[in-house]
């Protein structure tokens, strides 16, 4: 999965600045749900944790234990076998319109296959994340960011077509 | 009439690529949502589930560095 990487509509830094090391308002409640299939994804997260905790410093991580994680999935059974998830709520638009609008987004990382793609997954959450926290519109954003890379793997699709008639 | 058969193979195998891109780019597009989306309405329970359970005290920010 390519970075996600559009930074527009940005808002000036809440209280202070990062740069002077004080933690800024916390933008997302992050939640992590991984009932613990013993799948790559489920490892990649647990090796790659500390790492995405460092990045995310100004944003609570809850972490649901395994059997929380279990429970939950036993109410909401079309969830099973996509987790890891990492499901992200953003406290900015809960603020404005509650749940029943735009209010966040997730990662199913039970659902990329290779460690390989995982890692790639985990790295773009966690880039989006930082680079999105100030931004006044979220859900436009997201939704950019999933046509371009749509039409990304569109343009792989064509190209691998052509450089195979190229090869033949 | 072997050159009219031609031009229709032809044609017939241009239409099957472009199906077949069009299949595939769809494909790709639903993996990507199923794997990155955005929560609506649709997740407002599970949503709601979550933040009570944070309000009730169940889950505490994770104050630790590495997952069990």
């Amino acid at each position: 999965m390519r970075a996600l990487d559009a930074r527009r509509n940005e808002v000036p830094a809440a209280s202070v600045s990062q740069e002077e090391g004080v933690a800024t308002a916390p933008r997302f409640r992050i939640f992590i749900l991984d009932a613990g299939w013993n799948s790559v994804a489920h490892k990649v997260l647990v090796e790659n944790f500390a790492l995405i905790r460092g990045l995310q410093k100004d944003d609570p991580i809850y972490v649901l234990s395994r059997e929380q994680s279990i429970e939950f999935q036993r109410r909401h059974g079309t969830r099973i076998g996509r987790d890891p998830i990492i499901a992200v709520h953003d406290l900015a638009a809960m603020d404005k319109s509650g749940t029943t609008d735009f209010h966040g987004f997730r990662l199913s990382l039970g659902l990329l296959r290779t460690p390989q793609q995982a890692l790639q997954g985990l790295q773009a959450f966690a880039r989006f994340l930082v680079t999105h926290r100030r931004s006044t519109d979220l859900e436009a954003e997201i939704r950019a960011d999933l046509r371009r890379e749509g039409l990304a793997g569109a343009i792989e699709i064509i190209l691998h077509h052509e450089a195979r008639e190229m090869g033949e | 009439m072997p050159e009219r058969i031609g031009d229709i193979l032809t044609l017939l195998m241009g239409a099957l690529a472009v199906g077949y891109v069009v299949y595939e780019i769809e494909r790709r597009r639903r993996k990507l949502h199923d794997i990155w989306d955005v929560l609506d309405e649709e997740d407002a329970l599970l949503t709601a589930e979550l933040e009570e359970m944070v309000e009730r005290g169940e889950l505490q920010p994770f104050a630790g560095t590495a997952l069990a």
